[in-house]
């Protein structure tokens, strides 16, 4: 596994288990590695996250300032540039941009998960000097296409089709609801190569914006996440070398959900961002707002919420880095990706729809932040799998086990 | 780089077991201002701390900013040191660690004791001539030239190296860690601690025995803080704000809102 790290050796401190002992103080790393993404979103992205949202615009002027930081491989290599992060640097990055701006948050997980990740974890050495230093450099950015109008949830029902022409392989099909859509350099197709037997012989083409034939379609008007570009993607004839390939023709599935697993990771990190977002606001807020001249934190119902709040982003926190430890150990952990990712986004949910009601008319506003927390969260319970397919991969997990 | 850590306003002592490992603000600067430095000229940046072990924190992300290595100066046995103390252990750890060295850089002061005592008395210390609260530098062979702004006054200061500096905060805005810096500076970074026994310094210059400075008390002012809540329709609330805080808001305007008042 590329990406296997001596997971006691170098990052001692964070739920490292040694002999009878798990420790749950985040090490001197984790702490720096907050403190520096959060001092960057806050100076970089807090001006701007509202206004962003409100004109669905992609801040390119901050993917310059990112770029340098290595902020486009925060888990890519050293040699093509990237980061060498570990999982829990990389969970805290996502989560404390997301803290932010989820919707770059987003942009940021989607490049480097299942974008960068897939290319670097299943490319052969050709393919990752020809296509990771310029997404890297945040030149290129990634976007992972799987989802079409039959297809989503159930990946075997893909219809794009790439037929093989002497050396090259040629593409038609349409992608739908592809986030970086509108802003990708970089995108990984899932298309079939044989419609007779569509399961067995999924392939991943990497397809960039300049190739004829390829083309953005509109962006989506959605309730959330507005400042990231999702939009359709069309390719017609689109003609690719086989370099372009991931892998074999019928490695489509299993490199889908080997990268979903780590898309996961990132998505759980996301909806943390927001929850913690969300309640750090909220207990701002209810001890700022005034009613029957007490402040409103005086309240036990508020109380009460608050307290849930927290519950909830610490659990959601430990259930994150819990499967992210795993992932660097080198151990199994689909299972507990998709319990991170299942409770994470609905802690968010909770969380954000708490912070709209402990600000009360304000919070339905516009003029707030958890307004727009509230419709941004909504969507981690959707994307990356549905919360009904992440109990379908735990129940698998749970079902498999031996009694 | 000298940095300190945060005072415990309660009990008026360094809070060093919940340190957060922060680089002061102006010391964050002046590795700004030698970063900038080596950009132009070349050279190689050390950055120094004094305090308990957690403060390899500040080391290690001045090292992911781009400081080519860190020395921790960690002793139980310097705890406690008054600035005087501070700036001996500093010097004689500089001239141990750094010897040959052309350029000392400090933050203008601490954010939190604020005393701008240590970069002079280091300077004394190493017996170089030292310049305090310089915004702009630049080198030119063995000559550093500085702009600081004194009684609003821009002046223009030459000094021969070695020598030191003090830097604000305000001039070298910082940049933002590299998160493959960072990683870097966990992963193999060249940080030496050294106590008191491996710089071979006498224990009652060092620490509380070597100050000759003790804080008796320290208290933080109280921020005079209160809300005031005003009733009544909108124009008598206006009315109201305008009667009890007109001399804070012409303040604010940069008018003299009573003299405007009997005008009109």
């Amino acid at each position: 596994m590329a990406d296997r790290r001596d997971f006691t050796g170098r990052m001692s401190g964070v739920a490292v288990i040694r002999s009878n002992e798990v420790d749950f103080n985040p090490c001197m790393k984790h702490k720096v590695v907050r403190k520096a993404v959060r001092m960057f979103a806050e100076t970089e992205l807090g001006p701007i996250a509202h206004d962003i949202d409100r004109d669905a615009r992609f801040p390119w002027e901050v993917v310059e300032k990112m770029s340098p930081l290595h902020f486009f491989g925060l888990q890519a290599a050293k040699r093509f540039g990237g980061a060498e992060m570990d999982s829990i640097s990389y969970a805290i990055t996502i989560e404390e941009i997301s803290r932010v701006s989820a919707a770059v948050g987003l942009c940021l997980t989607v490049h480097n998960s299942v974008g960068v990740y897939p290319i670097e974890r299943f490319g052969t050495e050709e393919q990752k000097r020809h296509f990771l230093p310029a997404m890297i450099r945040g030149e290129r950015i990634g976007a992972f296409c799987l989802t079409e109008a039959n297809a989503g949830s159930d990946a075997g029902g893909v219809e794009t089709l790439a037929v093989r022409d002497g050396k090259d392989y040629v593409i038609n099909g349409t992608k739908i609801f592809v986030t970086n859509g509108g802003i990708c350099g970089t995108s990984l197709i899932f298309a079939i190569t044989d419609s007779q037997n569509p399961q067995r012989s999924a392939g991943v083409f990497i397809v960039e914006k300049d190739t004829p034939g390829f083309t953005v379609g509109e962006i989506e008007d959605l309730c959330g996440m507005r400042a990231n570009p999702v939009s359709s993607l069309f390719l017609e004839d689109c003609r690719v070398p086989e370099i372009n390939l991931l892998g074999r023709p019928g490695d489509g599935l299993k490199i889908g959900l080997v990268t979903l697993d780590t898309g996961r990771l990132g998505i759980a990190a996301q909806a943390l961002g927001l929850a913690q977002a969300a309640f750090e606001d909220s207990v701002r807020y209810s001890k700022e707002r005034q009613q029957f001249r007490k402040p409103i934190s005086s309240f036990q119902t508020i109380q009460n919420y608050l307290a849930d709040m927290a519950t909830d982003i610490a659990a959601a926190r430990l259930l994150l880095y819990r499967a992210c430890a795993l992932k660097d150990s080198g151990r199994p952990f689909s299972a507990e990706a998709a319990m991170a990712k299942l409770f994470c986004s609905a802690a968010a949910m909770r969380v954000t729809n708490l912070a709209v009601q402990i600000h009360g008319g304000y919070g339905y506003s516009k003029e707030y932040d958890v307004e727009r927390y509230f419709r941004d969260a909504k969507v981690t319970e959707i994307y990356e799998g549905t919360s009904e397919v992440q109990r379908m991969v735990i129940a698998r997990d749970v079902l498999a086990q031996r009694t | 780089m000298v940095s300190e850590l945060p005072w415990d306003p309660a009990t008026g002592t360094l809070r060093r077991e919940l340190a957060e490992g922060m680089i002061n603000p102006a010391c964050r600067a002046a590795l700004e201002a030698a970063l900038r430095i080596r950009e132009a000229e070349g050279g190689e940046i050390t950055a120094i701390t004094m305090g308990p072990r957690m403060a390899e924190e500040v080391l290690r992300e001045a090292i992911a900013l781009g400081a080519d290595r860190g020395v921790l100066l960690s002793d139980p046995k310097m705890s406690g040191a008054d600035t005087s103390a501070t700036s001996f252990t500093l010097a004689r750890a500089i001239e141990q660690a750094c010897p040959g060295f052309d350029m000392v850089l400090c933050g203008f002061a601490t954010s939190d004791s604020e005393t701008a005592q240590v970069g002079p008395q280091l300077a004394e210390e190493l017996k170089i001539p030292g310049v305090g609260y310089v915004d702009e530098i630049s080198v030119s062979g063995r000559t550093v030239r500085m702009q600081r702004l004194a009684d609003n006054f821009l002046e223009t200061l030459e000094m021969d190296l070695p020598g030191l500096i003090t830097v604000t905060s305000g001039a070298n805005v910082p940049r933002h860690v590299p998160m493959g810096g960072l990683q870097a500076a966990f992963d193999s970074a060249d940080i030496v601690t050294l106590d008191a026994a491996s710089l071979g310094l006498d224990p009652e210059r060092i620490g509380v025995k070597g100050s000759a400075t003790k804080i008796v008390n320290v208290t933080s002012p109280m921020a005079g803080k209160k809300n005031i809540v005003l009733t009544g329709t909108p124009k008598r609330i206006v009315d109201q704000l305008f009667e009890r805080f007109d001399d804070k808001i012409g303040g604010a305007i940069g008018k003299d809102l009573k003299r405007d008042k009997q005008k009109s």
